[in-house]
């Protein structure tokens, strides 16, 4: 019988093998075990992700403010997966934090694991994202905006500056996501209500400025001559529909209104450079609020279910270079 | 020649054995029972996909539809109980024949028309995705007590630690897996499927048959996992899934299965398993940004297999050494 | 010596017909429901309409397409392009935008990143023999984080007019993306067809066995490819993030890989390695380009996608088949067997 013959490994393999072991066992010790020591509280954060400067606006407040107040801070990054952020949140109530702040990826599929918190004292607060749950005393409160009131204010903002009457081509968020659900929802209703105003094309850009453009680029190709407004369901889609637009030879903010959701930095400098006419915020520095909260919960205090954040909307009445220029994110 | 074959399982365990005990340096409360636990559940559903993947990898194939199957089957799932009304248990049943259909679906395509595997289950990837979308178009709360119940059933053992349905169902999985790759002629004749097509077409062995049941049982275990990922969240959600078969692929080749077919153990896949599991645990205690998390992942699935293939290489050169 | 049979042809191959026809269909459907489609006009100097939109989008697909097919001819699969490209279009937008180096040497710097990273995936496939899939995945996780780490996940915007030509410049009314990406396939393809590089990837994703015993170097061939298909997706990532003006690490080149492999294995180059088709795969790359358009302007609901994505895959798998070429002519054939006398 024939043996199969394997190659030998040459032996700077090995070395490398090692070394790398090495290096993991350097990332791994390197960067601390979790401690307890800290004199304040311990907090468990788990995040969706870290998809889009929103999000990582919104780690870095809750992570600053963490610092500010002394509170030892427990990070957990879900890469977009909902089955790790419950397991995130399983590893918390293990690991017996004082508290647990969670920006929920989906509404749904919490009843279990918040229970478990509950029942373990814990208290949860929430952030950006409500929970779809049967019992709401698993969770303390929620900080949070109103993604469809997001939409009726940008849809209501339209009604008054286009006087009723609009062509609009609308691009919508990742499919199944709850912010382009209720964003469009709440901006559909509005349209809804006055004939003059028609959604001739919707189609999802997936959050991103690629997908954006590349949209954009198809819908112009069919709607060039009749469309008079764009509305994103976030910034970086609306920056990717600009760049869309003037390579089609229109004049975004001029021929075409533009309208975007979450208000960053580079929206709001399109805005003040006038290739963009509205943004409506959706403000993700929850940081301070989020500890208010646990503070509150801990004294003993009771919070409302929701405290809904206070999302103002931009436009070239209200906005300047300078204020476009000082935004943190 | 026993001992040989069973080195890459060897590797895994013992490596896994390794990575339990840093862990259990580094961090308190890694290695307690409740924290064991937790990794079980959280991943019961990625390793009864896992061990579906293994019985099409030992056959030659490759399955990358079961991720999206996963996520369409959690949908279906939550439609079922919630619009359409369907008391659970039918409605468990329903979504696994489902998963099973479309499995022996692809597994008919693949060897009626003799297609590539990677390229008609990347297709049934896609397709599943699409028609996700279409039974609802976003999450869905499944709207049913027992299911709930069973859900949150928990035995308690060793203390507070929770051994869940999905955990046992995890268990039974992979019991009732080894026992049909090792102790059926149905085993048999995968491995020798994947060991050479062509001489198990000579052997007479029913080529056709295997093909198409190694796909239906990856589509079964496929929809398992969405039930089990739905008990897991008491919800479906159509967009979800989309990455998770390379979760199982990868599962199965730390486990020392080969992708070119015929060599491999299941039981090493509740090994790989355990080893990711354990791998995202750390990271997750870690509390590491969403860039670094991935670059320690890269570099500890990379550390360990590049060992577990030194270990193997090392071993085989041993033995020819030796003869 | 009869060398033309077993060279990968750069012409009309058997293996280019079904595509080929998968597109004709596809472009009659545009005709008759669309007949703009085929309108191309000059703006500003510019050739606009919905092929040159369509060219211009898959001109971030082709370079990686062209990797994919050679990583394919030799059994593989690489399924870390759509990181690799992250890594070069962030690096290179960095270094121009915060460093301020030079276009060119910041280019060049990206692409020898990615080639490295290429090149240690070839090493893993090629000498510590890991299976590509699992190899190219350590990279697909490892490369998107560290192209998140370069900038702490932030977009890197690009103001560079050098910078900015690769993806929106012009070029005789031309997009300048569109002419770089075909004469680069193409000078590839010349590559394959005038050298003996062509037949041995062919040869050694035959079996490689037997073309180790002929004397192949296999292992360095293979890290070679790997190398060339992370430089590849590099050009990719740089005219992506030039073609939006801003480097997105964590989105950019996201499950592009899934598209490159649709894109190769629609052109006809089997996946278990050997026979291969550059133009097949590029004919793959503008079919798939086509069709997104197609249903975006259609108004087919994005969630629903998938699905026609799907049925176009099956179809041209399908019509590969011969079993299936041979039950779909089955009808309108006279079966000489079926009718021998009894």
């Amino acid at each position: 019988m024939i043996m199969k013959t394997i190659p030998s490994t040459p032996l700077i393999l090995k070395r490398a093998g090692l070394g790398l072991l090495a290096l993991c066992a350097a990332v791994l010790t390197g960067c601390g075990g979790g401690g307890g020591e800290g004199a304040g509280l311990t907090v468990g954060f788990a995040q969706a992700g870290a998809e889009s400067a929103w999000r990582r606006a919104e780690t870095a407040s809750i992570k600053d403010e963490a610092g500010k107040r002394g509170v030892n801070l427990r990070f957990s990054d879900a890469q977009g997966k909902q089955e790790n952020q419950i397991a995130a949140v399983r590893d918390f109530i293990a690991q017996g934090v004082d508290a647990i702040i969670l920006a929920p990826i989906v509404e749904t599929g919490w009843d279990d694991v918040l229970g478990e918190a509950k029942d373990a004292g814990i208290p949860v607060v929430l952030v950006d994202r409500g929970v779809d749950v049967g019992d709401d005393s698993i969770y303390a409160t929620l900080i949070a905006s109103d993604f469809v009131a997001e939409g009726k204010m940008a849809g209501e903002w339209l009604f008054k500056k286009s006087g009723g009457k609009a062509r609009i081509i609308e691009l919508e968020g990742t499919p199944g996501a709850a912010p382009a659900i209720d964003r469009k929802k709440g901006f559909d209703d509005v349209i809804g209500q006055h004939a003059g105003m028609e959604i001739i094309a919707s189609q999802s850009g997936d959050f991103n400025i690629e997908k954006g453009k590349e949209v954009m680029e198809a819908l112009l190709a069919k709607h060039a001559g009749e469309v008079t407004v764009v509305y994103a369901h976030n910034d970086d889609m609306a920056l990717g529909a600009i760049q869309a637009l003037e390579a089609a030879g229109k004049k975004p903010g001029e021929e075409v209104i533009v309208i975007s959701i979450d208000g960053g930095k580079a929206a709001l400098t399109a805005l003040v450079e006038g290739k963009m006419n509205c943004v409506v915020e959706c403000l993700p520095l929850l940081g301070p609020n989020a500890f208010d909260a646990v503070e509150t919960i801990r004294a003993g205090g009771t919070l409302p279910k929701w405290q809904k954040v206070d999302d103002q909307l931009f436009d070239a009445d209200n906005t300047d270079a300078a204020f476009a220029e000082n935004r943190p994110y | 020649m026993f001992q040989r074959k069973n080195i890459p399982l060897l590797a895994t365990f013992g490596v896994l054995v390794v990575l339990l005990v840093v862990a259990s340096v580094l961090y308190r409360n890694f290695l307690t029972p409740l924290n064991f636990a937790n990794i079980l559940r959280n991943y019961a559903f990625l390793g009864v996909i896992a061990v579906g993947m293994t019985f099409v990898i030992l056959s030659g194939g490759i399955d990358l539809s079961v991720g999206t199957v996963m996520g369409f089957s959690t949908i279906l799932l939550a439609r079922l109980i919630s619009v359409q009304g369907v008391p659970a248990l039918p409605a468990i049943c329903v979504v696994l024949a489902v998963g099973c259909a479309f499995g022996a679906g692809l597994g008919l395509v693949i060897h009626t028309y003799r297609l590539p595997p990677f390229l008609v289950t990347l297709s049934g990837m896609f397709l599943a995705k699409g028609i996700s979308f279409v039974i609802l178009p976003s999450a869905q709360k499944i709207d049913s007590s027992w299911f709930a119940e069973l859900a949150s059933f928990k035995l308690k053992v060793f203390g507070n630690a929770p051994l869940t349905v999905t955990t046992m169902i995890f268990f039974a999985v992979v019991s009732i897996g080894i026992a049909i790759a090792h102790f059926t002629r149905f085993g048999r004749n995968v491995y020798a499927l994947g060991g050479a097509e062509s001489s198990a077409v000579l052997m007479g062995l029913p080529v056709g048959r295997t093909k198409i049941a190694v796909y239906a049982i990856s589509g079964c275990c496929a929809a398992l996992g969405g039930i089990m990922w739905a008990m897991n969240s008491t919800s479906g959600n159509p967009a979800i899934g989309l990455g998770t078969e390379l979760d199982a692929i990868a599962c199965v080749v730390i486990g020392g299965t080969l992708l070119t077919g015929g060599v491999g153990y299941v039981v090493g896949t509740l090994a790989g398993v355990l080893v990711f599991g354990t791998i995202a645990t750390v990271i997750r205690f870690q509390g590491l940004e969403s860039s670094d998390a991935r670059i320690a992942l890269g570099i500890l699935l990379l550390a360990f297999i590049t060992m577990q293939r030194i270990v193997v290489q090392g071993a085989a050169r041993g033995s020819r050494m030796a003869t | 010596m009869g060398n033309s049979s077993r060279k990968p042809s750069l012409f009309l191959h058997s293996s280019v017909l079904w595509p080929a026809l998968g597109m004709a269909l596809l472009l009659l459907f545009n005709l008759i429901y669309d007949p703009d489609f085929f309108r191309i006009g000059m703006r500003d100097g510019r050739l606009y309409g919905d092929i040159v939109s369509i060219l211009l989008q898959a001109s971030k697909l082709i370079p990686v397409v062209v990797g994919m097919t050679l990583v394919i001819a030799t059994g593989g699969v690489d399924l870390s392009v759509g990181s690799v490209m992250a890594v070069a279009g962030t690096l290179a937008a960095m270094l121009v935008a915060s460093a301020s180096m030079p276009v060119a040497a910041a280019i060049l710097i990206a692409v020898l990143v990615v080639m490295l990273i290429g090149s240690v995936s070839g090493v893993l496939v090629a000498y510590v023999r890991v299976q590509p899939i699992v190899a190219t995945l350590i990279f697909m996780v490892l490369g998107r984080g560290m192209a998140m780490r370069l900038t702490k996940g932030m977009g890197v915007p690009i103001e560079n007019e050098a910078f900015l030509f690769l993806g929106g410049g012009y070029v005789l009314g031309i997009p300048f993306a569109v002419i770089l990406v075909f004469a680069f396939a193409a000078a590839v393809a010349v590559f394959l067809h005038k050298t003996a590089a062509g037949l041995l990837i062919s040869a050694v994703g035959d079996n490689a066995s037997a073309s180790r015993l002929c004397g192949i170097r296999q292992a360095r061939l293979k890290i070679g490819i790997y190398a060339f298909s992370g430089v590849c997706a590099g050009i990719a990532g740089l005219i992506a993030a030039a073609r939006v003006q801003s480097a997105e690490p964590a989105r950019m080149g996201e499950l592009l890989e899934l598209d490159a492999i649709f894109a190769v294995v629609v052109g006809g180059t089997a996946l278990t390695g050997g026979r291969f088709s550059l133009a097949g795969s590029l004919i793959g790359a503008i079919l798939i380009q086509t069709l997104v358009w197609t249903m975006q302007k259609l108004g087919v609901p994005s969630d629903v996608t998938p699905v026609p994505k799907a049925l176009v895959i099956l179809l041209v798998c399908l019509l590969q088949s011969p079993r299936f070429r041979a039950q779909l002519t089955a009808p309108f054939r006279r079966n000489p067997v079926m009718k021998a006398p009894a």
